[in-house]
This record gives structure tokens, sequence and C-alpha cells, in this order.
């Protein structure tokens, strides 16, 4: 029982985060869509190729969560189409966005295809058994030749890697931009106090109880520094904590 | 709750609010610097990494008082510490009353320097109620800079003054501004600290954050 719930709650968690990629999708297709309506006239190719990989990127994330172990699940549903009618589905309309008016004849073939359309696979067949009666050797050779490219390619992109970072690490080392000494004397002086206290470096260790207030700057903390009565008042307050430093002992 | 149950004081919320842990009174803090020099480079970066960026970033320039409270029976014993901020570009904004407790390093796996850390916002009559308390003025400064944010992380770049007793202009403590990525949390909280590590990456090697001990620091430069 319990089992099952879980089997249930998980198939959810799934259909809503693949409806959420279907739905990411959509939109990007959308964008696309509406991006080559508008602006055919001004579009670049950089542009287009970004959009494209926007696709490609909702596509690969779709694709993963069907990989992931928890869509296991999923492979053992069946969807069987009970009926098909030629009469407009409202609930059918409104689902699809007005796409879909009626599960009819022509459309469910496409709609519940689980293989790639017979064209397709045609050609993929083909490919399969041109690769197939392919000679040992030829396909040896096409590969180094392969290799070849690939690795000249890498070649060229690592030396511009090597370059530009070399130059990068010059420029920051020939001007530190930081100091780890600076970064002390100012983390101490926040924590501790050091070279804040006007006149009293020294005071630490000592009993410095009684001759701080005395010493101590006033405190310049007031509302507004230009509300003057406030000014005497802090100092006055200031001597006489300085007379009740101990008022607990007797 | 039932209805019949007796009223709930403040002293009851918080306790709860204890029990279940949902107080942020733990401080995660990694700390570094940089040069005058540099931090253009680093505030535009800054821009580009953290979530306050369309409004640009907010700078703020307060004024810290460090307080010091003895116990009169214990005199060895480490003063308590007590800061009071105040804002000075926004003078109807409260008081802030900040106690900040040891800072805790742990071992070389643990990402951040952990601190606790209790906040709460004061009227003005606050420094007066601590000079009544026997609290004693150790220590103050200014700081003026730059606060950014990043999720629950905030970024501080900010320089630290000296504040001059006759009304000279005040004197920057060095000529490096003093960074701070910080995050507020409850106890236990650990897992924001990796965050933390993974941020203060993105900033390297334009700024070194790290944990740093200042007890340690003061000691050595004392003795």
């Amino acid at each position: 029982m319990n089992m099952q719930q879980r089997e249930e709650k998980q198939l959810e968690a799934t259909i809503v985060a693949i409806l959420n990629r279907v739905n990411d999708l959509k939109t990007a297709i959308q964008a696309l869509i509406n991006k080559l309506e508008t602006e055919y006239e001004t579009i670049n190719w950089p542009t287009f190729l970004d959009n494209y990989a926007i696709l490609s990127g909702h596509l690969t994330g779709l694709s993963k969560i069907l990989q992931a172990e928890q869509a296991a699940s999923l492979r053992s549903r069946i969807v069987l189409p009970l009926q098909l009618s030629c009469e407009r589905d409202e609930t059918l309309a409104h689902l699809t966005e007005g796409r879909v008016p009626a599960c009819t004849h022509d459309l469910v073939p496409d709609l519940l295809r689980t293989k790639p359309e017979p064209q397709a696979e045609q050609r993929l067949q083909q490919f399969n058994h041109k690769a197939s009666t392919l000679s040992y050797d030829t396909a040896q050779k096409h590969i180094a030749q392969f290799t070849k490219v690939v690795s000249h390619v890498w070649e060229i992109i690592s030396k511009g890697r090597e370059d530009w970072e070399g130059e990068s690490m010059r420029s920051t080392g020939m001007q530190p931009t930081h100091n780890i000494a600076d970064t002390h004397a100012l983390v101490t002086a926040v924590g501790t106090g050091k070279g804040l206290r006007p006149g009293m470096a020294n005071m630490v260790g000592q009993g410095a109880a009684g001759m701080g207030p005395a010493r101590g700057p006033a405190p310049q903390l007031g509302p507004a520094p230009s509300t003057l009565p406030k000014a005497p008042s802090a100092i006055k307050t200031n001597i006489k904590a300085a007379n009740q430093i101990h008022p607990y002992q007797r | 709750m039932s209805a019949n149950a007796a009223p709930i004081t403040a002293t009851d919320s918080l306790s709860q609010a204890l029990k279940a842990n949902i107080i942020p009174n733990q401080e995660y803090l990694l700390q570094g610097s940089v040069l005058d020099s540099a931090v253009e480079v680093l505030l535009h970066r800054l821009r580009g990494l953290c979530d306050n960026v369309d409004a640009g970033p907010e700078t703020f320039d307060d004024q810290e008082v460090c307080f010091s409270l003895r116990d009169p029976n214990h005199h060895q014993a480490p003063p308590l510490m007590l800061r009071v901020r105040k804002a000075l570009d926004a003078r109807d904004m409260p008081f802030q009353l900040r106690y900040i407790g040891q800072p805790d390093l742990g071992d070389k796996n643990r990402p951040t320097v952990v601190r606790s850390s209790l906040d709460i916002a004061c009227s003005g009559m606050l420094i007066e109620f601590l000079n009544e308390l026997g609290c004693r003025i150790e220590f103050e400064y200014s700081v003026k800079g730059y606060m950014f944010r990043k999720g629950r992380m905030k970024i501080t770049v900010a320089k630290v003054f000296k504040i001059s007793q006759n009304s000279m202009p005040p004197e920057p403590i060095s000529q490096s501004y003093l960074v701070e990525l910080s995050v507020l949390a409850p106890q236990g909280q650990d897992a924001i600290g990796e965050d933390m590590r993974a941020f203060a990456d993105q900033l390297r090697p334009l700024v070194q954050l790290d944990k740093i001990d200042y007890k340690r620091l003061g000691h050595m430069s004392v003795s």
C-alpha cells in the first residue's frame, strides 16, 4: 500500500518535471517563431543559433529527465487509444490550446508514434548497411584521418588558451590586487580595535578599568551631532559610569 | 495549541523559537581585503555576480562604537564586548546593538569562521543606557562602502576609518578595502559554508577571502 503510494508520488513528480520541461521547450519554440516572424529582416546568424542552442538545451534537459531512474516507471505504462472520433472534443481542444480539436484517424498515428518516421527509419537502415559493408581497413583510415583533424583543432585551441591565460596571469602578476598585511590590519582593527584607540595603544594588558572612560573619546554616536545639548549629557554619563565601574562590590 | 491555554508571552515564543532552532544566531564569515587601486575591478565583478545589480550597489556609511563590560568579580575574565552601529547616511534608521561571540575556526575542513551573533535594533537612548550599565567605550571607527547580496549571502566592500578627535577628516586604516562575506543562519546549517567557499573562489585572485583569527593575530602583534 505504502509502496504504491510512493510510486504514485514519484510518477506525479516525474510528470510535473516533464511537463515543466515541455512547457519551457514550447515557449522557446514560440519565441523563435515569433522572432522569425517579426525580425526576419534584421535577425543575424549568431542570435538565430543562440535560439537553437536554447532549444537544444531544453531537449537535453528533457531527455535527461526521461533517462533518470525515476522515469523508469513510465516504461511500464501504456497509452491505449480507446476511441477515435471525428467530432470536435472541447476538452481536448482546450488542453492543446486549440491545436488538436479531435482525436481523429489522421492525427493518432503521428501523436502516438514511438518509433522514428518511416522515412527516417529507412535512411537509418541505409546508413547501418553502409557501415556494416565497409572494410576494416577503410574504416581505420577514416578514423585516423578524423583523429588527426580533431587533434589539430585541439592543439590550436589549447595553444590559444595558454596564450590567453598566460596573458591574464601576467597582468595580475604585475599588479597584486590584495595585500595580506592590509587584510590582517583591517580585520584586527575591526575585531579588537587595534590602531583605533586614540592614545591607548598599549592598554590591552593592564587594568584598563579605571582610566578608560576618562580618556576614551566621547561617543560621537548621538542621535545627531548638531543637537548640542545632547553631547554634554553623554560625557556626564561617561564620568558617572567611571565612578560606578564596580557597582556590585562593597 | 488549545483555545483555553494561557496567553503566550514574548518569553514563551522566544524560547519556542530557540527550541525549534529557527533563530539565525550564527554568523558564517570569510574576510579579505582589496587594494584601493583594484577596488573598481572588484565592484565590477561583484555587480556581475550578485543579485541586487539592477538598482546599482547599495552604499552604506556607518559608525561603530565598541563597548566593553567587565565582570567586577572576575578581573581576569575577558570583558563582554558590545557593538553599537549607526548609519551616518540614514539618520532615521535605528541604532544597531550587536553581540559577537568568539570566532570558531574549527579544523581545516570547515569552510568558514563561525561565531554567534545577536543583533537588535535600538533607539538613540542606547548609548546612555550602556553607560549606565557600566560599559566603557573601547574603540570606535567608521565604515563606508558597498553592500551586495547573493541569495542569503551578504558581501560588503568597505573602507575602515579611524575617527579623529578634532574635526579632522577621518583617517583610513590602510590602503585597502575590507571585504567581508557573511551569512546569518540558525545553528547547524553548515552547508551554507560550502556555498560561501564557492562564491569566494569566484572572486579569486582579485580577493583572497579566508578564515582569519583576529584574536591570534592580535596576540602575535602585542607580545
